[in-house]
């Protein structure tokens, strides 16, 4: 199939911005994307599916007497483009006047990016995927007979997109990744685990399939014969994946201007302040690299940078799309995403990149080895329903297990944690030295003093 | 159309595929954003594409494009043969698909307000005046967001069996968030409306009435408590029962997970929850979010009985799972658009009516929990439920007491299914979303119920 080349899309921009300026907008912007995967599914046990997604299209923002109008497509023909530019300028014309509008984004200087885009996965064949997770799914069967890989499998991406806009900003970006992730369960004696998974993304073809097999099943195992434990309030370790999903609701969304702005976020008014226990240093790091979010600029041609956040526990800066950024007279942080799987459907929403803890020097073991009674949680129940607001969350931890005298004693089932993101953060006491990228995360374990546990 | 699908089915079987599937489609919408009474952004897409699904050697490949042309459909359905392929080689048990009865079929809307006559104008009005009801409600509210959407599909579905089908589909859907604020007390809420009728789905949930609904919700939990964690007994009402038997119960029915090994795999025909139970999914429902008549397998929606009287009695299947229980497909397989391959999902799904008032399930709790409206909800296959709720009031001595805050429910399906002692005779439908690795319209809900025990997550 035909791809869309740099300047093609370019010039496709530039064509659909000056349209929308000829029609009458003031300002306007085009985004372009194109996305192709590759992907082989394990289903209960085996491999049964491979997929292939291609799709490209063009969104365009039109802004006429301070009201905002988008329309796509995915129609890329010149016609198309053209008509697709019209109804973006006349939905602005049929909206209302936003008097907090100032403008698109001005061109800055680009920002560079290492290890984000490996040309062997843009070649890779399906036989090759079927290898990689024909290899995770021997690792995982392989590593105790009461264990079912019931799903997961091998992906790769490749993603480029363009923003062109009438100020001038011209920015063109193309990135890969690969993914590899298994969900297991063990059954024994009408005991049934909880779900279990592992996973290892990257940008360039370095990937470990046999150890998130190995990893996934060993969890599994591990969770076999859980116990209720009594409610209490107790250190906790949390693993990436479920530090991740309670962040996600809760502080990365305090963080955002858009909160802070809209009287949404407990932040308000506390850059300076203490918020955070003093081992606690964040980035939001658009441009670390290898990072899974990382790229030359944002959804609106914004170059990406690394903003501090938290410095050992203070809070110095909130995360800025140019809306939000042009409200209060500063600059963007480069944080206006779009996302999904069609890119070019969507205007911009303000989302963190990286968002990035400094880690510490314990290791994994040594964590485990200090506490004397106390949780080690790898993911979370419900954290989407966590108070976005207030910090306030009441999940379920699992799988989790229960730490006793130093080693890990046995799984838990059934436990609740309950609190605010804020109290978590000052009650910070240790931070691993094992640093991994899950989703928007980038941290190591971290150790928790007092939560409390609803037991049953 | 129909000639170049033909062809390209046929193209398939030729390459050696057991079975060929083609779904293309046509999608407009109309999307719109306000926050705190401003409108982000007016904005209205199309696209097309196709998704083309191959069985060969007893593996799926599938393909999916965002592009309609005959020349790449037969390029893609060689593709997929290819990737089904190479999938084979490490297949153990090859997919194989129940038989079903060929459909030739035209499906059309006839909404009585169809949105895409509706003037953008008109629907940044409706949510303004939502948006205008919440903010003059009462000076802490902080902020309020709303989203719309219209979306109006043609579909074609071409299977190498010999079904044909053409089916139109339109949904109408809005979200509404709002927050409040006191000193350092912060609420919020959250409401969804969505239809498959029109754009008359707000002349029944009108602005006014779904904002004063949200806005009342939200600044009495400025002063509500934060509950006692702990084992208690609650009445569970319409809102919150949808989300429950959705998560701890439909997912766990999903024929997909079932096979998984969830904890329900080997509870069919078995008692696994109170006798006053019973449970349908039903993708019947009259311009229900969650309805449709034939679902991306081609196969008729119907009415599914999931639970009846506390024996589980069925499961959603598409025909990959029918064929492997022996059973006849549910109508249950759904895409959420061309890009994605259909899998199992679930329709309109809900309890059914007992006999008691809402006053009769409350007045014999002495302390327990009354649960209004759920934040959101997840379950594990092992049955591990979780509920988060945004309105709750304490029950004492039989009656409603103070408003509670933030609490969630949990516990395990099976043990909290069978303390189910009552049902009410209210019902209602929720409109929602439901994600299990793609979105899908449903609804959920039924009737309200009461609980001898249930954990409660407390609050901070």
């Amino acid at each position: 199939m035909a791809e869309l080349k740099l300047d093609e899309l370019i010039g496709f921009g530039q064509r659909a911005v000056n349209v929308a300026i000829k029609k009458g907008a003031s300002e306007a912007e085009a985004f372009l994307s194109r996305i192709s995967g590759t992907s082989v599914n394990i289903e209960r046990g085996q491999i049964v599916k491979s997929t292939k997604r291609t799709d490209q299209g063009l969104g365009i923002r039109a802004i006429y007497k301070k009201a905002v109008g988008f329309a796509y497509t995915n129609m890329l023909t010149r016609k198309n483009m053209e008509d697709t530019a019209v109804k973006a300028f006349k939905s602005a014309k049929a909206s209302k006047p936003d008097e907090n509008w100032i403008g698109l984004p001005s061109p800055r200087k680009a920002s560079e990016t290492k290890n984000t885009y490996d040309k062997q996965l843009t070649a890779i064949s399906s036989d090759e995927l079927v290898e990689t997770a024909s290899v995770m799914l021997n690792a995982a069967e392989g590593y105790d007979k009461r264990v079912l890989p019931i799903g997961g499998g091998v992906g790769t991406i490749l993603a480029s997109s363009a923003v062109v806009n009438s100020h001038g900003v011209e920015a063109y970006d193309e990135g890969t990744g690969i993914e590899c992730s298994t969900e297991t369960m063990a059954r024994e004696a009408g005991e049934v685990t909880p779900v279990c998974f592992e996973l290892n993304a990257e940008r360039v073809y370095k990937i470990d399939p046999k150890w998130v097999g190995r990893e996934a099943a060993r969890q599994a195992i591990s969770a076999l014969k859980a116990k209720k434990i009594d409610s209490g309030t107790f250190p906790i370790i949390f693993t990436q994946q479920a530090f991740h999903s309670l962040l996600y609701y809760t502080l990365i969304n305090a963080v955002k201007a858009d909160y802070i702005q809209r009287e949404r976020s407990a932040l308000k008014g506390k850059i300076g302040e203490e918020i955070a226990s003093n081992l606690v240093t964040v980035h939001d790091d658009g441009l670390l690299e290898g990072g899974l979010q990382t790229w030359k600029f944002d959804g609106e041609g914004v170059p990406s940078q690394k903003t501090l956040v938290v410095e050992k526990g203070i809070l110095r800066h909130f995360l800025y799309n140019s809306y939000t950024a042009n409200k209060i007279g500063v600059k963007s942080t480069g944080n206006a995403f779009r996302g999904g799987l069609a890119p070019y459907t969507s205007t911009p929403v303000l989302e963190a990149t990286n968002f990035t803890f400094t880690q510490g020097n314990k290791s994994p073991e040594n964590l485990i080895n200090e506490i004397d009674d106390g949780l080690i949680v790898y993911n979370l129940q419900g954290a989407h329903s966590s108070n976005p607001e207030s910090g306030e969350f009441s999940v379920v931890a699992t799988p989790a297990w229960k730490i006793e005298k130093g080693s890990i004693a046995y799984a838990v089932k059934g436990a609740m944690l309950a609190g605010t993101i804020f109290d978590v953060l000052k009650s910070v006491s240790a931070l691993g030295n094992n640093t991994r990228k899950i989703g928007r995360l980038v941290a190591p374990w971290i150790r928790i003093e007092n939560v409390k546990v609803i037991g049953s | 159309m129909k000639d170049d699908l033909v062809k390209t089915v046929d193209y398939g079987r030729k390459l050696g595929a057991d079975y060929v599937e083609i779904r293309t489609q046509r999608l407009f919408k109309t999307l719109l954003t306000t926050k705190d009474g401003r409108v982000e952004a007016a904005k209205e897409g199309t696209e097309n594409g196709a998704g083309v699904r191959v069985l060969a050697k007893g593996a799926w490949g599938f393909v999916s494009l965002g592009k309609l042309d005959p020349k790449l459909l037969l390029e893609a359905v060689g593709e997929a043969f290819k990737l089904a392929k190479a999938a084979s080689l490490e297949t153990k048990t090859p997919v194989k698909l129940v038989e079903t009865k060929t459909v030739e079929d035209k499906v059309v809307t006839k909404p009585r307000k169809d949105p895409r006559e509706v003037p953008i104008e008109e629907k940044i009005d409706a949510a303004l005046t939502m948006d205008k009801t919440i903010f003059n409600y009462d000076r802490r509210i902080k902020s309020c967001t709303i989203d719309y959407l219209d979306l109006t599909e043609t579909n074609y579905f071409i299977n190498s069996d010999g079904t044909y089908i053409q089916q139109d589909k339109l949904y109408v859907w809005s979200r509404i968030f709002s927050s409040a604020r006191e000193a350092n007390v912060f609420t919020s809420g959250r409401e969804e409306i969505g239809s498959t009728s029109g754009f008359e789905v707000f002349d029944v949930e009108t602005p006014e009435k779904v904002g004063t609904m949200i806005a009342k919700r939200i600044i009495n939990q400025l002063k509500a408590k934060a509950p006692k964690g702990g084992t208690f007994p609650a009445v569970i009402d319409t809102n919150v029962v949808g989300v429950f038997i959705h998560e701890a119960l439909g997912h766990l029915v999903e024929a997909d997970l079932t096979l998984s090994g969830s904890v329900l795999s080997d509870k069919l025909g078995k008692k696994i929850a109170s006798e006053a139970v019973t449970v349908y999914d039903d993708g019947t429902v009259e311009g229900a979010f969650g309805s449709f008549k034939y679902d991306d397998e081609g196969v008729p929606t119907q009415k599914t009985l999931l639970i009846k009287k506390g024996e589980l009695v069925g499961l959603m299947h598409n025909r990959e799972t029918a064929h492997k229980f022996n059973a006849e497909p549910t109508g249950n397989a759904r895409a959420e658009d061309f890009r994605l391959e259909p899998i199992i999902r679930m329709r309109n799904t809900y309890l059914a009516p007992g006999n008691s008032t809402l006053e009769e399930l409350i007045e014999d709790i002495d302390f327990g929990y009354y649960l209004k409206s759920f934040r959101g909800g997840q379950a594990n296959l092992d049955g591990t439920f979780q509920v988060g709720i945004q309105e709750a009031y304490e029950i004492v001595k039989g009656q409603l007491g103070v408003p509670v805050r933030n609490a969630s429910i949990s516990g395990n399906t099976l043990e909290t299914l069978h303390k189910v002692d009552a049902v009410g005779r209210d019902f209602k439908l929720w409109s929602g979303r439901c994600g299990k690795g793609q979105i899908a319209f449903i609804c959920d809900g039924g009737s309200p119920i009461r609980v001898s025990e249930v954990i409660i997550g407390g609050g901070a």
